[in-house]
């Protein structure tokens, strides 16, 4: 049982980025592959912060999306130049550099060995180290990027981001800033990410590089593009099959040196049919141009 | 007048081809020797003889791994001109070049250099089957380069993780015997299968370049390149064109992952980095140009092993990624590039 929520928990954290990586790729339309660059920034700040500082990892959860976000304005500066493959192309160098800095800054991050003992989050004095505990604190926050995500998108403000999606140079003509709209929603969807890698870190209380791959930010892209891009419903059903489903191959009795290819196999196999069959997704409308 | 023409054609390349290839196992077999003295004298000639040879390792090191980035570079290019996306998942047409030449090396017991052909040959039939099964649905969708990169990179996960289950995760080897010790050389070492790198991929590259330039096929690459439907009005069939590009840019990637594997281990994760050098080196370069893609390949091994001679190893992927960014921020178009109208940013 204790698995099963342990499942729930790790989803509801994808689903807090896919939720935050929907608002730049599917409404905006901007294809940003470093997704998870901002929560390993999220990760590490808020575990460094309580592990060097005793800080409250409260408070760390604040100052790491802060500081993904302003990496997320320091990334959207020079997105604002490129477009189409070649913006995917920086923002996927953006994950390697911060990948490599997480593994060789080892004064700081300790590089490949991790950082272990991370202390969990706490109310008034009680501990949040019960699964159960933990699962309503994580839905807690899918609530929180779901309704603040939410009410962007249904906002006039997001309105124009599915205008800057649908012709840019349109938007453009209408008057509208588009550079300073990306910069918002770059800025808005690494906080929301900056939150998920510090939820990820407080949870498992041990963290390395390795999580923080590039392969997790295209995972999370397809998870976007699986429940469908500029359906905020289709990021969270996504996410929750593509966490769950692979489980299922650990309990047909394969040892995890197969479970762990297979996974990936059907990961790289399903985003070649949808790019085919279905670039809309499960519940999308609007897919790639 | 035309046959006339495309015969004396054929004998120069078929000239040059042998000269070529005698020159190649002169080379590699008997001639090291005194082409190794000439350039010593050469080099004594201009007086840099007792120079900081740490600098003359670095910049040999540099030669090696870039003229690895370069071939995967050309072949990306090739592929490019036609097409117009990012064909990522050719990194997994190198990476399976150095697991098939294990496979037909190793397990099979084949002849070294007749296992290494047909691992050539199996690694160009892989990119074709890629192109037919996967990217011609999406050609007749019409999608955008976008569309065609994130497909690429489901290939790719696909078929990296489809080595690891056959082949395990862990790292294999071409070696058979001890570890030769290197040629000292201007106070730098440098081994047989060094040379042998270097020199067959600049052979390659000079032969892909001759056929680029030089034939009916290459003539046609090049037209589907400038003009998609201009040469279709003349009577290219663009998807036969487009194939061979692929025969031609897979086979380059797996003769550059044999290549490489003589040099360092097999594992199922070199793909990965090798095809974001490639297009590094090939946007460095200029994309879609052929001499572009040797010289960013080049430029990029050189700069990489300077970084890590200054830095640490570990940063190696950062650097390619730092001067990648530098360059689609402040020249995209590459050092060797030409801005069409239709290709700024």
């Amino acid at each position: 049982m204790d698995y099963l929520i342990h499942i729930l928990i790790i989803a509801g954290i994808y689903t807090i980025l896919s939720l935050s990586l929907n608002l730049i790729v599917g409404y905006t339309g901007l294809a940003a592959l470093g997704h998870i660059a901002f929560a390993c920034i999220g990760a590490y700040t808020s575990s460094l912060l309580a592990l060097n500082f005793g800080i409250s990892p409260w408070m760390g959860l604040i100052a790491g999306a802060i500081l993904a976000s302003t990496l997320g304005a320091i990334v959207a500066y020079p997105s604002l130049r490129l477009k189409g493959d070649y913006l995917a192309l920086a923002t996927f160098g953006l994950g390697v550099i911060v990948y490599s800095i997480a593994k060789n800054w080892v004064s700081l991050t300790r590089g490949p060995m991790g950082l272990p003992g991370i202390p969990s989050f706490s109310i008034f004095g009680y501990q949040i180290s019960n699964v159960w505990s933990y699962l309503i604190l994580v839905l807690l926050f899918v609530l929180l990027t779901y309704i603040v995500i939410k009410n962007i998108t249904n906002s006039p403000f997001g309105r124009i981001l599915k205008g800057i999606r649908e012709d840019e140079i349109a938007s453009l003509a209408m008057g509208k800033s588009v550079n300073k709209y990306k910069l918002i929603v770059f800025v808005v969807g690494a906080f929301f990410a900056g939150i998920a890698g510090s939820l990820y870190a407080h949870y498992i209380s041990f963290i390395d590089p390795s999580s923080f791959t590039i392969m997790e930010s295209i995972t999370v892209l397809l998870m976007v593009v699986f429940g469908g891009m500029g359906s905020l419903k289709g990021s969270i059903v996504g996410a929750f099959l593509l966490v769950v489903l692979p489980e299922l191959l650990r309990f047909l009795g394969m040892p995890s040196s197969i479970a762990a290819p297979l996974r990936q196999m059907i990961y790289g196999l399903l985003l070649v049919v949808l790019m085919i069959w279905r670039p809309q997704g499960l519940l999308g409308k609007y897919k790639f141009k | 007048m035309q046959s006339k023409r495309t015969k004396k054609l054929k004998g120069k390349i078929l000239f040059i081809l042998v000269t070529i290839g005698i020159l190649h196992v002169l080379i590699i077999n008997n001639g090291l020797q005194t082409i190794k003295s000439i350039i010593q004298k050469i080099y004594r000639f201009v007086g840099i003889m007792n120079t900081d040879s740490s600098m003359i390792q670095i910049f040999i090191n540099g030669l090696i791994t870039g003229s690895i980035y370069a071939l995967i570079a050309l072949g990306f290019t090739i592929i490019y001109r036609t097409v117009k996306f990012f064909h990522f998942a050719h990194g997994i047409v190198y990476a399976a070049g150095a697991y098939l030449a294990y496979a037909f090396f190793i397990f099979l017991r084949i002849n070294r250099f007749i296992s290494f052909f047909l691992a050539i040959i199996v690694a160009a039939l892989l990119g074709v089957c890629i192109d037919r099964l996967v990217y011609v649905p999406l050609r007749k969708y019409k999608t955008s380069n976008l569309v065609f990169l994130l497909t690429s990179f489901g290939v790719f996960i696909f078929l990296q993780n489809l080595l690891q289950l056959i082949f395990g995760a862990q790292i294999l080897t071409l070696r058979t015997g001890p570890i030769k010790e290197g040629h000292h050389f201007l106070g730098a070492v440098i081994t047989d299968n060094q040379i042998l790198i270097i020199v067959s991929s600049l052979v390659l590259f000079f032969l892909c370049w001759l056929f680029i330039q030089k034939t009916k096929f290459g003539k046609a690459i090049r037209a589907v390149s400038d003009d998609p439907i201009g040469a279709r009005v003349v009577g290219i069939n663009s998807e036969k064109i487009i194939m061979i590009a692929f025969a031609i840019g897979s086979a380059l990637a797996g003769a550059a992952g044999i290549l490489i594997s003589l040099e360092t281990n097999i594992e199922p994760t070199m793909g990965f980095s090798a095809i974001l050098k490639g297009i590094i080196a090939s946007i460095i370069g200029g994309i879609g140009s052929i001499p572009g893609a040797l010289f960013g390949g080049l430029f990029l091994g050189v700069a990489e092993n300077l970084g890590i001679w200054q830095i640490q190893a570990g940063w190696k992927d950062a650097i390619a990624f730092v001067i990648l960014i530098l360059f689609l921020l402040f020249r995209p178009s590459g050092i060797m590039g030409i801005k069409t109208e239709k290709e700024k940013l």
